[in-house]
């Protein structure tokens, strides 16, 4: 039994979500109490699954473990194909992490409980399933499967203008996609396979070609930067994200925030490096000018609002930003010291991110089922009637604004230490972004907590058991990851070493 | 001997005052008189070109015989419909009997 | 020793969580156990003290230990701690320092007074009804706890970094005081003043520690590591980084990262032009502003520059060109004194000209390391820190005497201003002396008080090293700051009281007089530890000490002993306080301030800070507020999203035109067509089918004519 189990150890965690959301067509929709628990439980599987990965994990060796091979497409070369390396298995955990405390957070949904949460199910197999697929096709399939209960989360749950939002996000995602695609199709056959360890040798010694007059390499890697540049998002692509993040319903922004951005870091990561390594370093200027432009653009227009919510939207862009420009320096300085601490900033940015960003979207959907406004105008003072509440969002805001002790600063310290040598004016520039990162979260601080307590707000409650317990493991972490970054880092230190 | 040409002729000037009652003849019952005269000449036709011909073998006699009996089948066919037409439509005027128009 | 040392920021981080986390709801709970950690670490840092002046040769062989910390592919960074002569010092004045001041806090806050009925969390107390009188008392803080808490986190970032071995930690605990910071200047954060004001001095600074960032990152991709004595002492990789040059403005990497690491001062030391953050954090209690903006955060700035002082010397010699950062530092320091001495006259409030003062010292400290005297802007330092604090808590108990007395009388004058005030000599006796040895130190009483020693020692160096306009500047500096001291205590102390609170003001309680009489007496006698052997008459009788423990690392500085710094220290001084007192003795209620007579449109200059607030206000954050507010919202929302939508329309345009072109006219169209052309052209046959049987005769026969002529011409013929 355990054997068989840690043999097929993956296509436990990646299928159980799916396998709980069909048990719960059994549970009459009315049942809305034991749904939560039943999608409760079925979360915690996954995740209760991963750190038995993790246990079992040998941090010493770079290669995939935990393999699974079978065929699918005979005729394509398409098997299905899963494993996990150090950085995968990171962001596992984290989506395993988030998950659960969303389903918690969602415990306030009264319509069509049912439904959602099967979507949410749906969601986290097709999130998982990107990080854990070693074949391209299946990488495709999870990737735009990923995109469907999304569009319905945000449709049937979500804020006022939430048709608009969810129809950009899924037609502007679908259309980075759809270089994906076809690069995809033509990497297929023109290497026979789909198994990516079977494209990357083949496709590395592939030389010449030409697509419409253009390089092959070169049309094929923009189409995949593209579509995970769509995803993180990189500037201009990322006009999507505060829509759509904005009009989430809560726990769907959480899970937004927390790991579909981290979707297309990934795709980097995993795929446009190890693939298009000369294009890279070719392009790598632009993608930095690129990644710095989200971190300044994402700051500038964080500090500018007015909404709570989109500011922190617009605080995933200022943070992912810094992902990519690490990546970006990796691509130009592949196999170096800095190359690798650029990486390995990036993999724990991913972290530090997705732990901060999940607890402020958290907390603004905790003051909007209180206050019923996200207008931070509106907002003020509440660190009088809201002490806990005002505590932990002083926390997880400093966490996001990068201060030393919490997980962001040091992820945010390697990027800046291995893209110096490599981009030194964007790094600088980047810094002033940084300055900006400083600006809003103290706007959002200010303009919630501090001030006079207006006289409508001064029957609220503070946070209940529930929320504590969705925040505090996000806040323990960070704290963890901050004070001793080398307990995560072990984990995928090594892998990063060896993917140039 | 009276060639035979003049029973032909005899032959199809009925036919023709036969057709010219088909034609142009009002009434059903016309119409209907002019078919007998188109029949008739007929006969007279096969009867000529037997009696001329092919005396000796019986297939125009025959074919006449037959000519006669579906005549005065159709006939009484004919004027069945004809009163069964004059009881339902109260006229026996053919023009008048259209309701199969298109 | 070691684990002492490890140990040392300990106890207060673990006051931090054991009062957020359990002992918030009882306030003598929460501030014994504040109290205790404070003890604990002073504890550790006087054994640390003693042990290290027993030492010779600190400096050159520090205790030092480093564990592994942050993986970096097959390397690591290593973070650890030092005991040097520097941190040594720095220990001693830290641990003090916030030791008495977690003491006078207990005060401050009125425990033991019971909590206003109209006290609300997040506004500062306002008194509490007497049974039967009808004045009122103070009342208790009502966030009490909460202080305690933030100044223990302080007190762990303060004291880690001044143990720290590595730039990575230092910064860490730059960073969290800066957190500290915020949170105790917004303790109050009801008041939209205070609020403001913390998010004004965590951004100013912040613009700070971004340059400093930058040059940590940059000195750690250079020397692959953040270790000071990998780096510091080691003059190999001094002298590589002094002569390789980087791209930046022609600068060596040692002046560029100097210049950066400096910015870090510049911000948190609340120099020119970052110094607009440092008055405006006196909205904060005034525990808070002894403690962070006048002894240890702002000491942080100059601590850290003295730390790098081997790299920003990197490349110079005694007598020679000043390279980039020391000049860079000179001048800003030198100009920063003046320019803040100048501000501090036009002030009324009494923490405000203590804010400013603050601002013109540590611009004296930053100008003594730019001029190379390391040893003498380290002593400023240490005496400083005395003085300040006693200075600021002084002022706090004069504020607390105020606000007895307006609470007694109902008076509606403002506790704070000294204009106010009067008299307070005979209602606040304690205050009084303690306040004087303050503020005669900082006034550089000559002799007996310890800024004496410390200020007299930079201005020789200066005069020695031939900086004139330096030397010039500074004890311009020293007059102006003799006579604001001269000016604040004329005001405060002397005289009559010029309004009902001051009549009625009173002494305040033991737990805030025992601390300043414990600072007073540091402010007096620290230094005398630092006097220069070669001093006439009194050179040598007790050891220089501090010259001695720091001076190991550095050549001599001051050199021969020269007796016209000190005649300008000496006339300086005692000139500035005669004639502060002059001036100010016969200040009567309705008086405007004579300065304001005598000064006239430079006094308006004084007083209004010479407009930098307003011109940071116009210049940077305004164009900054309206990029945030409109140019980037209005090219994600017209630029972006309008292309998205152009895109969006003209697909939709595209699907509608196909539809008008090609589906509904062909796609439709000719099926429809067909359909038509039947239905027409069975309209037209039908009316062959006349239901006339003759008609269908005749026709019938000439279609079979019509078929036998066709037989027999076409296909026969």
């Amino acid at each position: 039994m355990m054997t068989w189990v840690l043999a097929h150890l993956i296509t436990l965690i990646l299928f159980s979500p799916l396998v709980v959301g069909l048990v719960l067509w059994f549970i009459p929709v009315r049942q809305v109490k034991a749904i939560r628990w039943v999608t409760l439980a079925g979360t915690l599987i996954p995740f209760f699954l991963a750190l038995a990965a993790w246990a079992r994990f040998d941090s010493a060796s770079p290669a995939f473990q935990f393999i699974e091979q079978v065929p699918w497409y005979i005729s394509l070369n398409a098997s299905y194909h899963v494993g996990v390396d150090g950085i995968s298995l990171t962001m596992v955990l984290l989506t395993t992490l988030l998950m659960p405390l969303a389903i918690l957070t969602s415990f306030n949904i009264t319509e069509k409980t049912r439904t959602y949460m099967q979507l949410f199910l749906l969601l986290e197999t097709a999130m998982l399933g990107v990080f854990v697929a070693l074949d391209l096709l299946l990488f495709f399939v999870f990737w735009e499967v990923g995109l469907v209960p999304m569009y319905f989360l945000i449709a049937a749950w979500g804020g006022k203008n939430r048709n608009y939002a969810s129809l950009k996000f899924i037609l502007f995602t679908m259309g980075g996609s759809l270089g994906l695609l076809l690069a995809t199709q033509m990497m297929g056959m023109l290497t026979g396979s789909f198994d990516l360890s079977v494209v990357t040798e083949k496709w590395l010694a592939l030389e010449g070609g030409t697509l419409f007059g253009l390089p092959l390499k070169t049309i094929t890697f923009w189409a995949f930067v593209i579509a995970f540049a769509v995803k993180v998002p990189v500037w201009p692509f990322h006009t999507w994200l505060p829509d759509a993040h904005t009009e989430a319903p809560t726990a769907g922004s959480m899970i937004l925030a927390g790991v579909l951005l981290k979707l297309g870091a990934y795709g980097f990561i995993r795929l446009v490096l190890p693939l298009f390594p000369a294009e890279s370093q070719a392009f790598a200027p632009w993608l930095a000018a690129l990644s710095v432009a989200a971190i300044v653009m994402g700051a500038l227009g964080a500090w500018g609002q007015s909404d709570f919510k989109r500011l922190v939207a617009y605080s995933s862009i200022n943070h992912m930003g810094f992902v990519v420009l690490a990546v970006a320096a990796a691509g130009a300085a592949a196999g170096t010291p800095d190359a690798h601490i650029a990486m390995n900033g990036a993999v724990l940015q991913m972290v530090a991110h997705g732990l901060s960003s999940a607890g402020m979207f958290f907390l603004v959907g905790a003051i909007y089922e209180r206050t019923h406004t996200r207008d931070l105008n509106e907002l003020g003072g509440l660190y009088a009637q809201l002490p806990v509440y005002g505590s932990v969002l002083t926390f997880i805001a400093m966490a996001s604004l990068g201060l030393p002790g919490l997980a962001g600063f040091m992820a945010e310290f390697q990027i800046v230490r291995g893209t110096w040598p490599v981009f030194m004016g964007a790094t600088a520039i980047a810094l002033v972004g940084l300055f900006f990162t400083g600006a809003y979260i103290l706007k959002a601080l200010k303009l919630t907590l501090h001030g006079p307590l207006p006289e409508r707000w001064k029957k609220l409650t503070d946070l209940n058991v529930r929320e504590l317990v969705v925040v505090s493991p996000l806040m323990a972490l960070s704290l963890w990851i901050g004070l001793w970054p080398a307990g995560i880092m072990s984990l995928f230190n090594l892998t990063v070493a060896a993917l140039f | 001997m009276i060639p035979l040409s003049w029973y032909l002729l005899v032959a199809a000037a009925l036919f023709c005052i036969g057709l010219f009652g088909v034609l142009a003849r009002k009434n059903v019952i016309g119409i209907l008189m002019g078919i007998e005269l188109m029949l008739n000449a007929v006969n007279i036709n096969l009867l000529a070109f037997w009696s001329y011909l092919y005396s000796e073998q019986v297939n125009g006699l025959v074919f006449a015989a037959i000519v006669f009996a579906a005549a005065a089948a159709e006939t009484a066919v004919g004027l069945g419909l004809v009163l069964s037409a004059y009881r339902r439509r109260g006229t026996v005027i053919a023009d008048e009997l259209d309701t199969m128009k298109g | 020793m070691l684990t002492l040392l490890w140990l040392v920021p300990i106890p207060p981080l673990i006051s931090f969580t054991l009062i957020s986390l359990f002992t918030r709801r009882s306030r003598r709970l929460s501030h014994w156990v504040a109290l205790a950690a404070a003890g604990l670490s002073w504890l550790g840092s006087m054994l640390l003290f003693a042990w290290a002046i027993g030492q010779q040769n600190l400096a050159n062989d520090p205790l030092t230990t480093a564990i592994n910390f942050l993986p970096t592919g097959d390397t690591w960074l290593q973070i650890g701690v030092l005991l040097d002569p520097l941190s040594a010092l720095t220990l001693f004045f830290v641990a003090w320092t916030i030791l008495m001041i977690f003491i006078y806090s207990i005060g401050y806050h009125n425990f033991g007074q019971p909590a206003g009925a109209h006290d609300l969390p997040g506004l500062p107390p306002h008194g509490v009804e007497v049974a039967g009188a009808h004045s009122r008392e103070p009342s208790v803080e009502p966030l009490y706890s909460r202080f305690f808490a933030f100044i223990s986190l302080f007190a762990f970032a303060m004291f880690a970094l001044v143990v720290t071995d590595n730039l990575l930690v230092l910064y860490a605990a730059w960073e969290i005081m800066g957190l500290c910071s915020y949170l105790l200047i917004g303790f109050w954060y009801a008041r939209p003043s205070a609020r403001d004001a913390a998010v004004k001095a965590f951004l100013t600074t912040r613009v700070g520690d971004m340059f400093m960032l930058l040059g940590m990152v940059i000195l750690y991709t250079i020397t692959g590591t953040l270790n000071y004595r990998e780096i510091l002492a080691n003059p190999g990789v001094l002298g590589s980084l002094a002569t390789n040059i980087s791209p930046v403005l022609g600068l060596s990497w040692a002046a560029l990262i100097g210049l950066l690491i400096f910015a870090g001062t510049v911000g948190k030391s609340a120099q020119f032009p970052l110094h607009t953050w440092l008055p405006d954090a006196m909205e904060g209690p005034t525990p808070v502003s002894a403690m962070i903006h006048a002894a240890t955060m702002v000491s942080a700035g100059v601590f850290l520059s003295a730390r790098f002082f081997p790299l920003i010397t990197a490349g110079w010699e005694q007598g020679h060109l000043l390279t980039t950062p020391m000049l860079v530092m000179a001048i800003i320091g030198a100009f920063t004194a003046l320019f803040a001495a100048l501000i501090a006259l036009g002030q009324r409030d009494i923490k405000r000209v203590l804010a400013y003062s603050t601002i013109s010292q540590l611009g004296y400290m930053v100008a003594a390391l730019g001029i190379g005297a390391y040893t003498a802007a380290v002593f400023h330092l240490f005496t400083h820190a005395f003085f300040k604090a006693l200075l600021f808590l002084g002022s706090g108990s004069v504020i607390h005497g105020m606000e007895h007395g307006k609470l007694a009388t109902g008076d509606t004058a403002d506790q704070q201003d000294m204009f106010s005030m009067g008299g307070l000599r005979g209602k606040m006796p304690l205050t009084f002396y303690t306040f004087l040895a303050g503020a005669l130190s900082l006034a550089g009483f000559p002799l007996l008080t310890a800024g004496f020693w410390s200020k007299d020692e930079i201005l020789s160096s200066a005069f020695n090293g031939n900086y004139l306009i330096i030397f010039i500047t500074l004890a311009l500096s020293a007059f102006i700051t003799a006579f604001y001291s001269a000016r604040q205590l004329t005001l405060t102390f002397l005289g009559q009281p010029r309004t009902p609170s001051a009549k009625h003001a009173h002494e305040s309680r033991h737990v805030m007089t025992l601390p300043l009489a414990v600072l007073a007496f540091f402010a007096i006698v620290a230094g005398w530890f630092g006097v220069p052997e070669d001093f006439p008459v009194l050179g040598g009788v007790l050891p220089n000490f501090i010259g001695e423990f720091l001076g190991g690392a550095h050549a001599a500085e001051t050199g021969h002993f020269n007796p016209i710094p000190l005649l300008v220290s000496i006339v300086a001084s005692l000139g500035g306080l005669y004639l502060g007192w002059l001036v100010h003795r016969h200040q009567s209620a309705a008086a405007v301030d004579p300065l304001k007579r005598g000064l006239g449109v430079f006094f308006t200059a004084f007083e209004h800070k010479f407009w930098v607030d307003e011109f940071y206000r116009l210049a940077l954050i305004r164009p900054a507020t309206w990029l945030a507010e409109v140019a980037v919202p209005w090219i994600d929302l017209n630029i972006l999203d309008g292309s998205l939508h152009a895109i969006g329309r003209f697909g939709s345009w595209l699907g509608s035109t196909f539809r008008r072109v090609l589906d509904i006219p062909v796609a439709n169209g000719v099926p429809d067509g067909a359909a038509s052309l039947t239905k027409w052209s069975g309209g037209k046959l039908r009316l062959t089918q006349t239901g006339r049987v003759q008609q269908y005769l005749v026709s019938s026969l000439m279609l079979v004519v019509l078929a036998g002529l066709i037989v027999m011409l076409v296909l026969n013929g």
